[in-house]
């Protein structure tokens, strides 16, 4: 069979930063990789393209695609051409997250509390007012050790300069946090000789972090509190990350079926009778969590668990409220806080955003939208995207009158083209677009995040949405030194 | 424990123990329908009476074509007892507990999942290679119940999984063992060929135990004995009710409330009328509802517990 010839196929366009290539030659830290891939036929790279497949099926890491009445399970699709990131530029991302991350706490508690910000008018009062996460029922109430954001998935880009880039927080429940950890293990099975001999640094000790600061949340000190995670079910899509975590912590996983407030605190239905919970990791969002409060149709939440969280008898994790710190418009104004509250320049930059409530901006953008995506505030999960240079001219009147409309909801950036990757798709190396999402984990003793985490990848040719739910794929992410 | 995962155990091992007695009866009788039955060829009407809830008619139309009688059986995913819809509950229940179950059970629960949603599995069942078929997914079922036993812990789970296998394993020995000595109208004093108890006896693994242990030739008196009250037989009643009560005993160790004692009250009348029955009492008047008052008491015993134990929603 051919040995593949990497860069004769290889398509990275000139315009964009390629991970592996500099229009030259293969960048040092992806060598290793490069000629190793060389050394195999295209059909030992499909057999490893099948293992790969099998194992995430036999392990029920799939999703279920309902078409008349019969349920059809996919896996999630995974390329198995692992995303590389030098142990230099980590700590740069890292030092950029942690200091992201401390003023968006700081940020939460201001605005659940004092409000200074919006009082020194760094943020308008108006912003934040007319947010809908912004929940009125958490004001005032006092967590654990000030931390809100415990678990965050911020998604960060590389533009065509080669800087890395915040696209957004992800500060209420991150998901892909399994899949960074068991893209690991399934390249262990099909490149373990790839793995031994680049140095991979690890990451699977994720799920003991996390125990560890789910304990440390624990309301009163106890030798033993019981911690358990919350989801909303086998129907949810990301069920099974829910069972990973659980299983990979030992703790409970419950569904709002099983427990119950009783005298503002929170109990769990065991064959023994009722059992005190402590700390509650959710991943369920905040709208469905008390019925009595939020959504009185959710039949996933648990009746009363707010007055118990009010009272302080219980951890929810994280905070409720955090929606109003992760807003796409509220997005604007983290370098702002940055400033307010640490003094200190952002690390990582943000990706310019236009509010459209202003006339002025919005003709601007208007005037520009070849080169611009609109996004909606409230939307996540790449729906209510429109991207400027292929939004049909009937869409685009449509859309203009909602903004109009609604300039709030609405918000612009400009078009950046994400890095490319090598993908292996269709027997070939094919170059497609990527994000990076690392996952961290902020406890009493600061921010911890283990090096890696999620690569996105837009597996259509030319697309920059990397969504799952949009034709988006995953890889294993590696930080080399 | 929670009791929405004490819940979806005792099911999920209900399911796969419903499984395997369906697999071995389908294996049985689609071997022993290869050969020419003494009356004639045989018809799948028994084992569709059991297995599923066909009307008459229905019945009729499928029962003397091998291939249609196991689709009905197997894939039918309008039959509420096919194997492919009890595997899919079974996964079901698997897939809500799946951080307390070990993941190699799960793997195995899913795997088998995934074999009998085969497209291609309703041709083949036609085309002769179904014995083919009933191995492997045999062979899956036994493995389950080996990765079960070796990789589960033995805390309170583990005895909820053995009561909902144990039950339902008894229910399943008194449903057949009803149908077949209803076929000879109850008669125990008739003597009968052995060819005709092998379906029941191989059905549930017992055949080789019987041609060991039992010399005489009075059939319908030592099938019963072997069925009933052979402690040795692991299909046998008393052997499933000696399991339920060693595991009634785990689960409720830590719970001396009053429920709790009703619940062993119950099971233990049920229990005892099954060691201090003798089999010379039981004749061609009293066999049938015998049969009849063990499965409506083991029901009603099951009711209770799953109103001790499970009520969560």
């Amino acid at each position: 069979m051919d040995r593949l010839k990497l860069l004769d196929q290889y398509n990275s366009a000139a315009d964009i930063w390629d991970e592996m290539y500099d229009k030259q030659q293969i960048r040092d830290h992806y060598s290793k990789v490069f000629t190793s891939l060389e050394q195999f036929d295209v059909s030992a790279l499909q057999q490893k393209d099948r293992l790969a497949g099998e194992l995430f099926m036999n392990q029920g890491i799939t999703f279920t695609v309902y078409s008349d009445d019969a349920g059809i399970e996919r896996i999630f699709p995974f390329d198995i051409i692992p995303r590389i990131i030098t142990g230099k530029e980590w700590e740069h991302i890292e030092l950029g997250i942690k200091q992201r991350l401390k003023a968006l706490n700081m940020f939460l508690k201001d605005i659940y509390n004092d409000q200074q910000i919006l009082k020194d008018k760094v943020v308008p009062a108006s912003l934040v007012a007319s947010c809908p996460h912004y929940t009125r029922d958490v004001f005032g109430i006092k967590v654990p050790h000030d931390i809100y954001v415990h678990i965050s998935g911020i998604d960060l880009i590389r533009g065509e300069d080669g800087l890395f880039y915040v696209l957004e927080d992800n500060l209420r429940t991150p998901s892909g946090v399994s899949y960074m950890l068991e893209n690991r293990e399934v390249t262990k099975r099909i490149f373990p000789e790839l793995l031994a001999a680049n140095h991979v640094r690890r990451v699977s000790n994720y799920p003991l972090l996390l125990h560890e600061i789910l304990l440390q949340m624990a309301p009163t000190q106890l030798s033993n509190p019981t911690v358990v995670l919350l989801t909303p079910g086998i129907y949810n899509s990301a069920y099974y990350e829910h069972t990973f975590l659980a299983r990979q912590m030992g703790i409970t996983l419950v569904e709002g079926r099983d427990l119950v407030v009783d005298h503002h605190k929170v109990y769990m239905k065991t064959t023994d009778g009722l059992e005190q919970v402590h700390v509650i990791y959710r991943r369920i969002d905040d709208e469905f969590l008390d019925p009595l409060l939020f959504r009185p149709d959710s039949a996933l939440g648990v009746p009363g668990l707010m007055n118990a969280y009010r009272k302080g008898n219980v951890a929810i994790i994280n905070a409720m409220g955090n929606g109003v710190a992760d807003d796409k418009a509220v997005y604007a104004y983290v370098p702002a806080m940055i400033k307010y509250y640490l003094n200190e320049d952002p690390i990582l930059p943000n990706v310019p955003t236009y509010e459209l409530h202003d006339p002025a901006v919005r003709k601007y953008v208007f005037d520009n939208i070849e080169k611009m995506v609109i996004k909606q505030t409230n939307q996540s999960g790449g729906y209510g995207m429109i991207m400027g240079n292929k939004v049909s001219a009937e869409d685009w009147e449509k859309a203009k009158v909602a903004i109009e409309t609604d300039p709030r909801s609405f918000i612009a950036q400009p078009i950046i083209k994400l890095s490319t990757v090598p993908c292996f798709i269709d027997g070939t190396f094919q170059a497609r677009h990527v994000d990076l999402r690392p996952y961290a984990l902020c406890g009493p003793q600061g921010v911890q995040i283990v090096p890696g985490g999620l690569t996105r990848v837009a597996l259509r040719k030319d697309s920059l949405i990397v969504n799952s739910s949009q034709g988006g794929g995953s890889k294993d992410t590696w930080v080399i030194d | 424990m929670l009791s929405r995962i004490a819940d979806s155990l005792f099911w999920l091992a209900r399911y796969m123990e419903r499984a395997e007695g369906l697999l071995r009866v389908t294996s049985t009788h689609y071997i022993l329908s290869l050969d020419k039955d003494v009356n004639g060829p045989l018809t799948w009407k028994p084992v569709l009476e059991t297995f599923t809830s066909c009307t008459d008619a229905e019945m009729d139309a499928i029962a003397h074509t091998t291939g249609d009688a196991l689709k009905k059986l197997l894939t039918d995913n309008t039959n509420h007892n096919s194997l492919k819809v009890i595997i899919t509950k079974a996964r079901e229940n698997a897939r809500g507990i799946q951080d307390y179950i070990t993941k190699e059970v799960w793997e195995e629960v899913n795997s088998f999942y995934h074999l009998i949603h085969q497209p291609s599995l309703d041709k083949r069942l036609s085309n002769f290679e179904a014995a083919d078929i009933l191995d492997l997914f045999t062979r899956h079922s036994v493995l389950y119940t080996g990765i079960t036993d070796i990789t589960m812990a033995r805390g309170i789970g583990w005895g909820f999984m053995n009561l909902g296998k144990y039950i339902e394993r008894c229910l399943e020995t008194i449903i057949l063992t009803n149908k077949q000595y209803q076929r000879i109208n109850y008669r125990m004093d008739e003597i009968k060929d052995i060819m005709l108890w092998r379906h029941l006896l191989m059905s549930l693994s017992g055949y080789e135990l019987h041609l060991k242990t039992y010399r005489s030739s009075l059939y319908n008196h030592d099938v019963l004995h072997q069925v009933s009250f052979n402690e040795d037989f692991p299909h046998s009643v008393v052997y499933s009710l000696g399991r339920i009560d060693r595991h009634l005993q785990d689960v409720t160790r830590k719970n001396s409330s009053e429920d709790m004692a009703a619940l062993m009250r119950c099971f233990g009348r049920l229990f005892s009328k099954v060691k201090n029955t003798d089999l010379d009492v039981l004749n061609n008047d009293n066999l049938q509802q015998y049969l009849e008052d063990l499965r409506n008491d083991l029901l009603y015993f099951t009711t209770l517990l799953s109103q001790k134990f499970f009520s969560y929603a």
